[in-house]
């Protein structure tokens, strides 16, 4: 990771108001007094995407779950950083797809299970009762393992979610679905067959298809539970790098069980077990030199 | 040693690897033990065996590096098992330097031998058993995975090397005495260099072990005691004594 630059490498050499008496960096580069203003030649990107950490978008605090009596998750607490991708790790059962689906609320479709605890998105906790759970899910998307499109052309999949939310003039809708279609890397494949069946793509298209219909409702964080574990390398590695991607713009939660595709993709890792959070910390450090005997245990290929 | 794979594979042929690093130290300490013997005796026929021994070490360390590569390869380690697999590597060319130095010390004393026997090589197989305790040592600390031995080891290089400067003293005032010295003393004092080299290797075995044990650098500036770089040379003071 980089760290954020303490002062722009861009001075003015020629300007007397270059530096400022207390040190202080200059805050512009050219002075309007400096006679000729030398172009940096270096163009540093903004100070936001030099951040080595960014704000928390999601805040999880304490959640405990239940499938009826059976307690799924014993209290678990981490946050999901803005336009940095989280992942969950853990052998199976041991509630990392569960924590996704609380989430976005999914689990309150099937009866008996509860969740207790705190979900702040952007400090509003979205677990309060009575919350508009259309306008959640549309804020918080979420992609699934296998492919689900739905049995209609694959621009109707993409249109579908967005006709849910808001009623746009077809000129507008055709420019979201193009836009959704183009950042989950499948325009070039399917802009000559929008009208064909969805089912017809390919897994690894239908699944950037599901990704895209799940952009096009403009969410502002994205769950992805196993979204890879079903391609080809080659499809596997077109998510990955679509994942790259969007977590310029998104913060995304992403469950695996592929070690090396939590250690490539996320900047976070948290290491689930037996429904409790064993270790949260950068992706980097899991991976090399985790703090935790069981994580270390685990994502070494020990666990008995 | 942490508890095993679940594939069981993996764990043999870490363990492979690992063994293949101690057959390297082992060989490692027998050529330098030896490179030793054959200055103190002028045992040509023995230095030249340490010289030929070189071949099998440069040969065990290609093989390692295929292990290691296939394992990285195959295996994708992570955290502990990746450091494993990395520190072998670099002990491996550490230790292969070892041996380098070692046949090079045998093949100047091939060189002494065949000169009339000086009274100063005698200060220079003191500095050489030294240097052998810390290969041994160090070789003692990654069997057992024991870093606070390696810290030990890296601390006493210090040692060495003001042995290293000290000889480096004694052989220029040698030269000075007697022109007829300067032969026999300029290969004393390239082999005197290998040795200390040979403690630097030692060295940075023991901070890859370090680096093995904890998965973080060992980060300390290591203490320095060879200051014969900084030596000035005038040989007009000596004309005057």
């Amino acid at each position: 990771m980089t760290p954020p630059l303490a002062r722009p490498l861009v001075s003015a050499p020629h300007s007397s108001e270059g530096t400022n008496d207390d040190g202080a960096p200059p805050r512009q580069a050219r002075s309007p007094i400096s006679a000729p203003a030398i172009a940096p030649l270096v163009q540093f990107p903004p100070a936001a995407e030099e951040e080595a950490t960014t704000a928390i978008k999601v805040d999880i605090r304490n959640i405990k779950f239940f499938y009826g009596k059976v307690q799924a998750l014993h209290g678990i607490s981490l946050p999901l950083h803005d336009r940095r991708v989280t992942a969950f790790i853990g052998p199976s059962g041991c509630g990392k797809s569960t924590l996704l689906r609380i989430l976005n609320r999914i689990y309150e479709l099937y009866p008996g299970q509860t969740a207790t605890g705190e979900v702040y998105l952007d400090g509003a906790n979205i677990l309060t009762p009575g919350l508009d759970v259309n306008r959640l899910r549309a804020k918080i998307g979420m992609v699934f393992q296998k492919p689900t499109p739905f049995p209609m052309s694959i621009y109707d999949n993409v249109a579908f979610g967005i006709g849910l939310y808001e009623k746009l003039p077809k000129s507008e809708l055709d420019d979201r679905v193009e836009s959704a279609v183009r950042r989950a890397a499948l325009w070039d494949e399917v802009k000559d067959k929008l009208r064909d069946s969805g089912l017809s793509l390919s897994g690894g298209q239908q699944q950037r298809l599901c990704i895209a219909r799940a952009i096009a409702v403009e969410p502002e964080v994205l769950l992805l539970d196993e979204p890879a574990s079903a391609l080809d390398p080659i499809s596997t590695q077109r998510i990955e790098e679509l994942i790259a991607e969007l977590k310029t713009d998104y913060c995304i939660a992403i469950v695996t069980h592929n070690m090396q595709q939590a250690a490539r993709s996320s900047d976070y890792t948290a290491f689930l077990y037996l429904g409790e959070l064993v270790e949260f910390d950068e992706t980097e450090r899991i991976f090399t030199h985790p703090r935790e005997r069981r994580t270390e245990d685990y994502i070494t290929g020990r666990f008995g | 040693m942490p508890a095993e794979h679940i594939i069981k594979s993996y764990d043999e042929e870490l363990a492979r690897l690992n063994k293949m690093v101690v057959e390297m130290g082992g060989l490692a300490e027998s050529q330098l033990a030896d490179a030793i013997e054959a200055v103190v005796k002028r045992d040509s026929a023995l230095a030249a065996r340490v010289v030929e021994g070189d071949a099998p070490v440069d040969q065990l360390e290609r093989d390692l590096d295929n292990l290691a590569i296939r394992l990285l390869a195959l295996r994708q380690p992570m955290a502990r098992d990746l450091r494993e697999i990395f520190v072998a590597l670099k002990i491996a060319s550490d230790l292969e330097r070892i041996c380098d130095y070692a046949a090079n010390v045998a093949k100047r004393s091939i060189a002494l031998s065949q000169a009339p026997p000086v009274q100063l090589v005698h200060a220079l197989p003191r500095m050489a058993q030294f240097a052998l305790v810390l290969v041994k040592d160090v070789i003692d600390a990654y069997v057992e995975h024991d870093a606070d031995k390696a810290i030990a080891v890296w601390t006493r290089d210090e040692e060495l090397d003001e042995m290293y400067s000290s000889l480096f003293r004694e052989f220029l005032t040698y030269m000075m005495e007697d022109p007829r010295n300067i032969g026999a003393c300029t290969h004393l004092l390239f082999m005197a260099k290998n040795i200390e080299r040979i403690g630097d290797h030692a060295t940075n075995i023991a901070e890859n072990l370090y680096y093995l044990v904890h998965g973080t650098p060992l980060t300390q500036a290591r203490p320095k005691g060879d200051k014969s770089s900084l030596e000035v040379i005038a040989p007009s003071r000596a004309g005057t004594r």
